[in-house]
């Protein structure tokens, strides 16, 4: 039986403008244990992606309960969300996310700079990703040169280069046509299959059937689960 | 880290190739004038600064009372050094330090090579009288002689190395003892003495020093007026250096003492004498020795203010346009702090982005210098140099400026730009045109930025127009087609008129009289005259004047009553002006008429009084003058008008000047004309006014390079709203005010704060003027107006641009 990465329980997130509020989040409960794949879906605006930042320490939630490896978390300022952040999760956006002024090589290389790895390793870190997505023959190409689903390997590069325990990826194919977006999903369930956790949120069922279990939002609360395949 | 930081700074400045420019010209601009600044401010503070205990060294000054005027004097009565050299302990050194009447320089002769013609240098400044002493107080390094024994006997003389070698370019330095100097076709001194030149900043310039015993031996002895006790002159200068433990007020009281000793106090004649710190001798204007050049404190001051407020400006458009475009750095800066950058990681990579372009910058600056040495030229001291590679302090200043600029321009923005959530960038939610705080001060920085340069407008306008007044304004006489010249000091009376003679006969002549000074003068020459109305004896300050008659019908002064002086080489009546006449209580002009006033002894009878006539600059209130009839040894002469062009001019005045040396064939002919003189009374003001115009210039320039930025900007972002609202039936001209409003809004508020502030500044300015031009309402309407044409045409330019552009292709690539 493997330990819970995540256990958030009767979380909620709240929007409040001048005129309304809005319930993003709402008592929502979910775990993720250790080297799964959970995908989340459901319609626009159900909370997914507020979901997602949450869990990916981006955002604060307005009451419940967030442990992370075991851990309380919820209350953790700024600075704490950002050292456990750059130490243990990866993102993969639908929009690659990429710095434009950065080469490449330079944009796998910054989180390493984040978390003060020296220059040589780092060297040797972002060139083993580079190799590992296909991608090195680009490495000091502008992310503008590149085509969505080259972006997007570099993007996972990205991802991994830190060796994160969990990695976050929002719509990873939602950029992409078929085939890229295929080869997308095969190297996340590669990263899966070595042991890092993923939770993606995304539209297609397609894309969802990779992972082991689904779960169905709506309203910001989970409405059904179901599990496809078992964790090995 | 560092190198990402810069690596990513370099690439951010080429992507943004107009913003980088705009924010590198901007503190270019400022930075270069800040490093001329500098090198000037260094070289005048570093006067004086090598002498060994220059803290305890002074020059004796003179401050006296004189009919309840004050005046001031560099130079003291010539017997006082000596006194004090006797009477007082407590006094280490004594340095005499006198220079040849006129223009402190001397014709000096110099026979090279046996019987040869002497080689003549005219007008060589830099040659004093002193006592050995004087190399005890600046550390001159002997190459020959010695301090002790070089200046002891008469008609000797130490010459530095560059003189040796100007006089005797034959010899090596040490040949040269022994040689002879004749000065003047006077005194001839043999050099028993060369030194090392001493290439620092310093007011003692000079370079020939004749040995003070020599005074004594020769006729200098009463020209100097040695033993006069109740005059001085200004060539007749004192040193002291005061012994450890001796205070200056003590020392003061001391020579005060010692000076009533020889000369009692009289009510109408109070003299004191000061101890003048070394530190301050190259800058109290009060002071001004003969030939010396002064640093004016409070002007160094101003240029420090303006090269203050043209780095603002530069700072003002780096957060502007910085904060402007924060929004579009917004996706990087979440980017990053999602992969783990820290605040403090974004705040100091853009500290270091900033920096970069401030280095790119003060590199500019430094390849602009000397364009901008060309520019401040009327204020650069001439022995000023810039050379990067030998001033190391210049390299620390601009380093240190770079990084004080950074952190002005770069530490707003930085926070601004740190603070943005990660969580907001990925939603797209962080705001883009929104009123956000930032776009609140950018506001308040533009208003800031086009106050300051509103300001110089209407300042610039104003000194121009005062300088403008000053130059045209009737002065109560002609200055015009006349020039005037000196003669030689002359024993032979029969020269001067024989010359005046010859001048008179010549065809472009149209008037010619001798006299003293022109009816206005930057110098002024009062006269002790009094009158006594029965109850009182009055004394106003006054200046005199005097000439043949013909002086008042040349210069076109109107006599109010009476009549003219009869001619006379001495003076036997006066034409007193109406300012004397109320000096004295009359309050028609008749009245003073018959009445007898005292000068030089001598009751001297009133018998015209003239119409006031400007004495000095228009700074100074007309003085009470009088005007007598005698002889003198200035030509005041009328060129013929009319057809009269300046080749003609020129052709009479090179006849002048050959009758001229026919008489005195040994003397330059060196003549003005005497509106120009008149002008160069205004010498100061042009010079501001100059520096005016450039600040003015720049500062409206960074200003609106920076509202083309912020225009570029915010019509880049209301794009999409243009094409709209041109699809739904916009004209061009709606687009442009719909762009241009809100910044004429922040024009037009400059404009309301900057006037009642230049009001105030330039109102204080004019009072410095007895005569000024108004502070017209017209001035205030075309700065303004200026100020709006200027950035219109900016917000036109690119406005435009956005208004005219095809609306489909807008949206269809939105």
């Amino acid at each position: 039986m493997q330990n819970n990465m995540i256990k958030i329980s009767n979380l909620e997130k709240i929007y409040r403008t001048e005129e309304v509020e809005t319930i993003a989040l709402n008592k929502m409960n979910m775990e993720v244990k250790e080297g799964e794949f959970v995908a989340v879906m459901g319609p626009s605006g159900c909370g997914k992606s507020t979901l997602l930042n949450i869990l990916g320490l981006l955002d604060d939630p307005n009451g419940g309960s967030f442990l992370f490896n075991g851990e309380e978390i919820a209350h953790y300022n700024e600075r704490q969300r950002a050292n456990l952040r750059k130490r243990t999760i990866g993102f993969v956006f639908q929009s690659f996310n990429l710095i434009d002024e950065l080469t490449v090589f330079e944009n796998v290389e910054l989180p390493l700079i984040y978390t003060g790895v020296k220059a040589s390793e780092r060297k040797e870190r972002v060139e083993a990703a580079l190799d590992k997505m296909q991608i090195m023959h680009r490495r000091n190409h502008y992310p503008q040169q590149l085509s969505g689903g080259q972006q997007q390997r570099v993007a996972v590069a990205r991802a991994v280069v830190n060796q994160p325990k969990l990695i976050l990826a929002d719509e990873p194919t939602g950029n992409l046509d078929s085939s890229n977006g295929n080869e997308v999903m095969a190297l996340l369930t590669d990263l899966n299959d070595a042991g890092t956790t993923i939770v993606m949120v995304t539209h297609s069922e397609h894309d969802a059937k990779y992972a082991h279990r689904i779960i169905r939002m709506l309203d910001g609360q989970t409405v059904t689960e179901s599990i496809l395949r078992e964790q090995l | 880290m560092l190198i990402h930081y810069f690596k990513s700074a370099w690439r951010n400045f080429v992507r943004n190739r107009i913003f980088s420019a705009i924010n590198v010209v901007g503190l270019a601009v400022g930075i270069s004038a800040a490093l001329v600044i500098f090198l000037i401010v260094c070289y005048e503070f570093g006067y004086d600064t090598f002498e060994k205990g220059a803290g305890s060294i002074y020059r004796v000054v003179l401050d006296a009372k004189i009919n309840g005027m004050d005046g001031h004097s560099a130079g003291v009565p010539a017997p006082l050094g000596d006194a004090i050299q006797r009477e007082i302990t407590g006094i280490a050194l004594v340095v005499p330090v006198m220079q040849f009447q006129g223009d402190a320089t001397a014709t000096v002769s110099v026979t090279r090579k046996g019987n040869d013609e002497p080689v003549v240098f005219k007008r060589e400044p830099d040659i004093i009288f002193t006592n050995s002493q004087y190399f005890s107080l600046l550390p001159y390094q002997w190459i020959v002689g010695s301090a002790k024994t070089s200046l002891q006997n008469p008609f000797s003389v130490v010459i530095t190395a560059r003189i040796a070698h100007k006089y005797f370019p034959q010899l090596p330095v040490t040949a040269v003892i022994g040689r002879q100097i004749n000065y003047n076709h006077d005194i001839t001194a043999t050099v028993t003495g060369v030194v090392k030149d001493i290439n620092r900043q310093t007011s003692f310039t000079a370079n020939e020093f004749l040995s003070y015993t020599t005074i004594s031996q020769t006729d200098l002895q009463d020209d100097f007026m040695m033993n006069v006790w109740d005059d001085w002159m200004a060539y007749s200068q004192l040193y002291v250096k005061l012994n450890k433990g001796t205070s200056s007020q003590l020392a003061e009281a001391w020579i005060n003492t010692l000076y009533e000793k020889y000369n009692k106090k009289t009510d109408n004649k109070i003299i004191t004498f000061r101890l003048q710190p070394l530190h301050d001798v190259h800058f109290e204007y009060a002071y001004t020795g003969v030939g010396q050049r002064i640093a004016d404190k409070s002007a160094l001051y101003k240029l420090v203010a303006l090269t203050v407020f043209l780095l603002l400006l530069g700072c003002i458009n780096f957060i502007n346009l910085t904060t402007a475009r924060a929004s579009q750095r917004a996706k990087e800066i979440g980017i990053k702090k999602i992969l783990g950058s820290s605040k403090q990681h974004i705040i100091f990579q853009f500290m270091s982005e900033t920096f970069f372009i401030t280095l790119v910058a003060t590199i500019l600056s430094v390849i602009l210098t000397p364009l901008w040495l060309r520019i401040f030229r009327a204020f650069i001291p001439p022995g000023l140099h810039f050379d990067l590679l030998h001033q190391p302090d210049v390299i620390l200043f601009l380093l240190l400026l770079s990084v004080t600029v950074s952190f002005l321009s770069g530490i707003y923005p930085a926070f601004i730009l740190s603070a943005y959530k990660p969580v907001l960038v990925l939603k797209n939610q962080f705001v883009k045109t929104g009123h956000t705080r930032s776009s609140a001060v950018r506001k308040i920085l533009t208003v800031s930025q086009f106050t300051i340069a509103q300001f110089f407008i209407i300042v610039t306008l104003t000194v121009i127009k005062q300088i403008n007044y000053s130059l045209h304004a009737d002065m109560g006489f002609n200055e015009n087609a006349i020039i005037n010249f000196d003669i030689p000091y002359d024993t032979v009376a029969s020269h001067r008129q024989l010359l005046l003679t010859e001048i008179r006969s010549l065809p472009g002549v149209s008037r010619a009289v001798t006299g003293f000074l022109p009816p206005a003068d930057p110098g002024m020459a009062f006269a002790n005259i009094s009158y006594n109305n029965g109850k009182e004896r009055l004394t106003p300050p006054t200046q005199i004047r005097w000439g043949n008659p013909g002086y008042i019908n040349m210069y076109q002064i109107k006599i109010l009553a009476g009549r003219n002086v009869l001619p006379s080489d001495t003076i036997r009546e006066f034409l007193i002006n109406q300012s004397f006449a109320h000096a004295i209580g009359f309050v028609r002009p008749e009245e003073a008429i018959g009445k007898y006033l005292q000068w030089n002894g001598k009751d001297v009878p009133i018998v015209g009084v003239m119409k006031d006539f400007h004495d000095l600059s228009m700074r100074s209130k007309i003085s009470p003058t009088v005007f007598g009839a005698a002889d003198g040894n200035t030509f005041h002469i009328e060129l013929q008008r009319g057809d009269a062009d300046k080749a003609f001019w020129e052709n009479t005045i090179v006849a002048i000047k050959k009758d001229y040396q026919k008489i005195y064939p040994r003397e330059d002919f060196s003549y003005q004309f005497l509106d120009d003189a008149i002008a160069s009374m205004y010498t100061n003001e042009q010079r501001t006014a100059g520096l005016l115009k450039w600040a003015t210039a720049l500062a409206i320039l960074i200003s609106c390079l920076g509202l083309a930025g912020l225009v570029v900007f915010t019509t880049n972002l209301r794009t999409k709203e243009i094409s709209i609202r041109k699809i739904l039936g916009a004209s061009a001209i709606e687009i442009i005010s719909l762009l241009s409003k809100d910044f004429m809004a922040l024009v037009g508020l400059a404009f309301i704060i900057a006037m009642p502030v230049a009001w105030m500044v330039m109102h204080q300015w004019l009072q410095n003027f007895a005569y000024h031009t108004a502070l017209s309402w017209w001035i205030f309407i075309i700065s303004g107006l200026a100020m709006m044409l200027v950035a219109l045409v900016i917000l036109g330019i690119r406005a435009g641009k956005a208004a005219l552009a095809n609306p489909v292709e807008t949206l269809r690539r939105e």
